[in-house]
Parts: C-alpha cells; sequence; structure tokens
C-alpha cells in the first residue's frame, strides 16, 4: 500500500502538463455534436496524436506511449486539469480500440487501430435498438453471410457521434435461428455505406448527438467481424466492461468540476441556504472517494486482476455523483440558472450543459437500474428473477 | 503509487479475517448478553497476543511485526465483520504506536504480549469501552501523549444501547492529540466499513431465505436494488479508508464521514429487508446495527469531521481538482 508518486511518475505528469500548457485551445471548442465543433475536436485529435498523446496506455506500434494504467490516471489529472476538449473519439479509443486489442486479427489492428488513433476515423457505437435497450440481448437487427460478406438489414437507435462520424460498430444476429444473446456477432460498418441511412436525433440540447440508424442489405466484408462469428455477445460484454469500469470516465473530470463546484460556491455564498454548504462538501468528498477507489482499481488490473461485474458498481457511483453535483450548481445558480449564453448566463452556461449531460449518465452503459440488477445478482448472489 | 497490499500482507490481513470469523461467531458474542460482569466472561486476548495481532505495529525489537497502519485499518475492517467486542483494534492499532513514539518501552513490551492493557482515550467524548479492564490510559494533553494509571482517574458506567459495549466515562480525558485521534479515527471508519458489509451479508442472507409470494424476497428487484446501492457505498468508502490509512491528512476526515454515512445506510437497509424480524432481540442483525450507531460517534463525530472539512475545503488556499488528492 503505497499513497507516493514515483519520481518517473512525477516526471510524466510534468511532461504531460507542459504539453497541454503549450497546446491546449485557449477558447473552449463549440459543442462536439455540431459540424463545426466535431471539425475542430477532430483536429485536435490530430494534434494529440501527433505529440503522441492520443492513448498513452496502448503499444507503440499503434501510435501510444506503452504506459501503466496508473500512468493513465496522471495524464487525465492533467488533462483536465488544463480544461482540454472532450474526446470526440472516445467510442473507438476507449471502447472499440481496447476490445480489438483484445479480440482483433492482427490485420484488424493494423487496419483499425491506427487511424483510431489518430483521428481520422471517429467511431460511433449501434448496440441499442428500438425493441433493445436494456434488454440487450432481444436485438433483431441481422447479418446475413452471403459468400465474403455479411448483408446487413435492420435499425439501431442511440447511436452517439453517427451523424459526423465515420465507422460504427455493433451488435447483430448472425443466426437466424438463436435467440437471446446466442448468435450474435459484433461487426464492424463503415457509416457512407450504401443501403445506411443516418437519420439525427436531437438531443436534449437541441443538437444531433446521437442519431438512428437504417440497415437495408448494407454490405461489408466478413473481415469486418471482430471475434468470433456468433460469439459477439462476449465481445460486447468486453467493451461494456471498458465503458463502465475504468476507461470512459476516470475520476480527473469530476473532480475538476467539483473544483469549480467549490469556487461558485464561495462566489455566491453570502446568499445561500446553510444546507447548500454540505452539498458541496459531499460533492467533493464524493470525486475523493472515486479517485481513491478508481486508484485502488487500477493497482489490482495492473498486478493482473480483472474486472467485470464491479464495473456496475463504479458506473452507479460516478454517474450518480456527476448528477447530483450538477444538480447542486443548478440550486447555486438560482435564477440565473437557466440562461443559456449571454447577460447574466454564469459561465456562458456550462452548468446547464453539464446537467443536462449529467442527466443522461444514469440511462446510456447500461441503465443503473441493470447494472444494480447485475450487482446484485452477480456480486452479491441474490437470484435472478 | 499501489493502492494494494502485498501478498505478505494480504496473507497477515486474511489470517486475522479467519481467526475472527471462526471464533467471534453470533453465537460467542451471544455469551455477552446474559453476562455483564468481566470476571465471567469469555475472552479471546491470550489468542490476540499468541497471533501477534497486539504487536502488529510494534518494532521488531518489542516483539512485534512492524506492519504497516494501512495493514492495521484492513485488520480493522475484519474486526468490524464480526463486531468484535473487545478493544484489540484501538490498543494495537493507537496504543502501541504511540507508546513506541514516546520510547516507553516497558508499557509496550507489555501491551505486546498481552500482559498490560493501555486504552487510548478520545479527548472528544472521554468515554471509553471495556475501560473497566485497562491498566493504563493512554492520552493528548498540551500537544502530548501522556499515560495515566487506572488508580489516578475515575470511571463512571455509561449505558449503551449496544449491549456489547461495555462503557465508561473518564474523569481524565485531556484535549487530544493527532497521533492518536487520527488513527482513532481511521480504525473506527475502517471497522464500521466492516459492519456495513457484514449487515449487507446478514441481509443477503436473509433475502434468499425468506419467501414471500412463492419466491425468495431476494428475487425481487425493490430488495435487490437496496442492497446494490448498500453495497455501492461500500466500495466506494473502502478506498478511501485504505488512503487516509496511508498518507492521514484531509482524507481522514472524508473516510469517517463516508464510513458514517454508509453505515447508517446500511443499518437501514438491513433492516428493512430483514422486515419484522429484524426488529427483534433475537435476530442478530441488532448485534451490528447497534454497534454502528455507536460507532458513529466514537472519534468525532459527522459534524465534527464535516466542520474540519470545511475549514479545509472551503479555505482560500486549498488545493483542489486533479492530482490533488494524494499527499494530503
Amino acid at each position: 500500500m503505497d499513497a507516493v508518486f514515483s519520481d518517473e511518475q512525477n516526471g510524466f505528469r510534468q511532461e504531460v502538463r507542459d504539453w497541454l500548457s503549450a497546446n491546449v485551445p485557449n477558447d473552449r471548442l463549440p459543442s462536439l455534436d455540431t459540424q463545426e465543433g466535431f471539425d475542430l475536436h477532430r483536429d485536435w485529435e490530430r494534434k494529440l496524436h501527433a505529440g503522441n498523446w492520443g492513448m498513452v496506455t496502448w503499444p507503440e506500434e499503434f501510435g501510444g506511449r506503452g504506459c501503466s494504467l496508473t500512468d493513465w490516471l496522471i495524464f487525465e489529472e492533467e488533462y483536465y486539469r488544463a480544461d482540454a476538449p472532450l474526446r470526440v473519439s472516445q467510442n473507438g479509443i476507449f471502447l472499440l480500440g481496447p476490445t480489438i486489442m483484445e479480440y482483433g486479427t492482427d490485420a484488424q489492428k493494423e487496419r483499425f487501430l491506427k487511424p483510431m488513433a489518430a483521428g481520422d476515423e471517429i467511431w460511433a457505437q449501434a448496440w441499442s435498438e428500438p425493441g433493445a435497450g436494456s434488454d440487450m440481448a432481444a436485438i433483431r437487427s441481422k447479418a446475413v453471410r452471403d459468400g465474403d460478406e455479411y448483408v446487413i438489414s435492420g435499425q439501431k437507435i442511440w447511436s452517439s457521434r453517427a451523424v459526423f462520424a465515420d465507422w460504427c460498430f455493433g451488435l447483430f444476429r448472425t443466426d437466424p435461428e438463436s435467440s437471446r444473446h446466442h448468435g450474435l456477432s459484433k461487426i464492424l460498418v463503415p457509416l457512407d455505406s450504401p443501403g445506411l441511412t443516418v437519420r439525427p436525433i436531437a438531443q436534449l440540447d437541441g443538437d444531433p448527438g446521437f442519431a438512428e440508424l437504417f440497415f437495408d442489405e448494407v454490405r461489408v466484408p466478413v473481415e469486418n467481424l471482430l471475434g468470433p462469428e456468433n460469439g459477439g455477445w462476449g465481445v460486447a460484454m468486453a467493451t461494456a466492461g471498458f465503458e463502465r469500469g475504468l476507461l470512459l470516465r476516470s475520476p480527473a473530470r469530476f473532480q475538476a468540476a467539483a473544483a469549480r463546484l467549490v469556487k461558485l460556491y464561495k462566489q455566491n455564498a453570502n446568499r445561500l441556504s446553510s444546507g447548500i454548504k454540505e452539498q458541496v462538501l459531499q460533492a467533493w468528498g464524493d470525486t475523493e472517494r472515486f479517485t481513491a477507489a478508481t486508484y485502488a482499481l487500477v493497482a489490482q488490473v495492473d498486478s493482473g486482476a480483472s474486472i467485470s461485474s464491479e464495473a456496475s458498481a463504479n458506473k452507479i457511483f460516478w454517474s450518480e455523483m456527476d448528477r447530483a453535483m450538477h444538480r447542486t450548481a443548478m440550486t447555486i445558480m438560482g435564477m440565473h440558472a437557466e440562461l443559456e449564453e449571454g447577460d447574466g448566463a454564469i459561465e456562458n452556461g456550462r452548468w446547464l450543459d453539464g446537467y443536462m449531460f449529467s442527466l443522461a449518465g444514469p440511462i446510456y452503459a447500461g441503465t443503473n437500474e441493470i447494472q444494480r440488477n447485475i450487482l446484485a445478482e452477480r456480486v452479491l448472489g441474490l437470484p435472478r428473477q | 503509487m499501489n493502492l494494494i497490499y502485498t501478498s505478505d500482507q494480504q496473507e497477515l490481513i486474511d489470517a486475522a479475517d479467519g481467526f475472527f470469523t471462526g471464533e467471534h461467531t453470533v453465537e460467542y458474542m451471544r455469551q455477552f448478553l446474559e453476562t455483564d460482569t468481566s470476571d465471567t466472561t469469555p475472552s479471546l486476548w491470550d489468542n490476540f497476543a499468541e497471533l501477534g495481532l497486539l504487536g502488529l505495529m510494534a518494532p521488531e525489537d518489542n516483539g512485534g511485526l512492524a506492519q504497516d497502519f494501512s495493514v492495521m485499518a484492513a485488520i480493522a475492517e475484519m474486526a468490524g465483520n464480526v463486531a468484535l467486542t473487545e478493544p484489540l483494534i484501538d490498543m494495537a492499532g493507537i496504543s502501541v504506536p504511540v507508546l513506541a513514539e514516546m520510547g516507553a518501552t516497558d508499557e509496550l513490551n507489555g501491551v505486546v504480549s498481552g500482559a498490560l492493557k493501555v486504552l487510548p482515550v478520545n479527548g472528544l467524548s472521554g468515554m471509553v469501552s471495556h475501560a473497566d479492564e485497562a491498566d493504563m490510559f493512554l492520552i493528548g494533553e498540551g500537544g502530548k501523549a501522556r499515560l495515566i494509571d487506572k488508580n489516578n482517574v475515575t470511571l463512571t458506567p455509561l449505558k449503551s444501547i449496544d449491549p456489547l459495549r461495555k462503557l465508561f466515562k473518564i474523569s481524565q480525558a485531556g484535549d487530544g492529540l493527532d497521533e492518536i485521534d487520527q488513527r482513532g479515527t481511521i480504525l473506527n471508519a475502517a471497522f464500521l466499513c466492516g459492519l456495513s458489509k457484514r449487515m449487507v451479508t446478514l441481509s443477503v442472507d436473509y433475502a434468499k431465505d425468506r419467501e414471500q409470494f412463492g419466491k425468495q424476497i431476494g428475487s425481487f428487484q425493490a430488495i435487490k436494488h437496496q442492497l446494490a446501492n448498500v453495497h455501492t457505498q461500500i466500495e466506494f468508502t473502502r478506498p478511501i479508508v485504505q488512503l487516509a490509512a496511508s498518507q492521514m491528512g484531509r482524507c481522514v476526515h472524508q473516510a469517517k464521514i463516508s464510513a458514517i454515512d454508509t453505515a447508517m445506510l446500511a443499518a437501514e437497509t438491513a433492516i428493512q429487508v430483514h422486515g419484522g424480524m429484524g426488529y427483534t432481540f433475537e435476530v442478530s442483525l441488532h448485534m451490528f446495527m447497534k454497534r454502528a450507531w455507536a460507532l458513529c460517534g466514537e472519534w468525532g463525530d459527522r459534524n465534527h469531521h464535516i466542520n474540519i472539512l470545511e475549514t479545509l475545503i472551503l479555505a482560500d488556499d486549498a488545493e483542489l481538482g486533479p492530482g490533488t488528492t494524494f499527499s494530503y
């Protein structure tokens, strides 16, 4: 049990800090759910990649630095400390990338990882369907083998980034006789494929952050199958583990928000009721708890343990912490909370954006109800329904 | 940076856990419900000495194992898991290192061998469990640790709701000392984590056993989700307690606050899951629940730690945000 950073780790931190302070854009970029913002965020990914900072934990051959997960946490701390742009390539680098490293062929690694790390190919997710949300095993979209190709038909929804992205990855039923979680396969599909229609869906803020995808006999080569045919459920669960667990939401973003919340509180303290103070302390304290727990989890993973169902507790904790923290900010802002920009708007509506986004946290990546079922059944050992 | 126990440390922790769960069973605890004098109650004290638990933190020269405080904190959680009645944790985790720092060799050797009992006193409450068994008390006064003989203090019995807690008010409690209070706070928080975990375990067992509407009640989401909530809170309390044990500083207060909130949630959830049975003296839950209530207020209650945290976090020069968790 050692809670002190080594000289190497401190040196790494300084290196990250120096690079970011020289390169992070001065102004916050427009929302990545607009064409302009998406393009600017892609440019930023390319810049990160050129500096070799795109994904520090990846092997050097794929554009990374071969760093440990602890180094990754340090990188994230500096990243959010510098208030650097959101990662438009997060579906790829945090979720699909690790899955390709685990399940992909050498050719797939070569083909997909480099452009993913470089920001040249941005990925969208394609899991949910109108009839398969929390009940993901109810997937009906099918991929029928025809020679060297799969022919995909069906419909996907809540596909984040799909409006502006280049590729999507999703689960499709490859065995027509199968049911539930059997007979599914994970397949990678270019979003500009003939027969594929992308219908943008406006989110709460009005921007098209996700989309509905209609597949009408879309043809992709069989080389785009990731992992075993009909074994896609296991591959998808690995991705879901990354999403719920370590990679998607490291503690730093929440710590940065908590520090901003303390500042917001202090600026408004003289007109606030006494109960708010404890909510602010709770927000800070919860981010500290999340940080300690994440470093502990990373130590276990770095020593060879794997995380599975435990990731569900992680997802519940960060998503509900984030929502509570932003609600506190909304309460502090009071009559100004509704203002998006311009006169009277605090931090140009950033807390409002954050609050709306935090409401999605307990829903995406598997609803928190599903996560609680997983914990109760697979960790605590309560009987299945 | 490596927030994980070495395999040697884990072995010690597992050994303590095995001893506690093997010997300090609910049947063992029930004996105390029927007796109330120390002459007739059983004791595991000799076993604690033999197992090296009393000397866990003592220097090797004094017959100890010279272990880190973080190991002591993990063992405190294991003790909480069985609601250990005797004051092993305070003695081994607070008195022993402070005696070593004081250079009180004779007393240290006495405690490690099991022959002498030196109980630490929290200056805030002046309340000491099992004080009647102590030979000496360790207090903080004027910025220094001080030993007081039992003959120089008056002990007044207090009546705790926890029937296994033999509580006394001590006539001289001192005004506190960081070396005593911080250790006390962390071990208390760790103990609370263990109690919380046990209350979840008891509830899971009950929910698998009890049937209503022709089904185990544990198959209902209304039960599952409540227990998943407590589990999640425990998983995000233990690491901050371990971090506090490793580096002290401001996370000590956060650790205690989280441990209190988690333990109260665990207790309320557990009794709800147990239904009417949880409200009886017969079912074991109450022994763990009452200990949790008692320990929430010990070594600084919630108000105390929140107030300190407020001064630390809302200070103008407070360092907050990414990268400020460690070395505070």
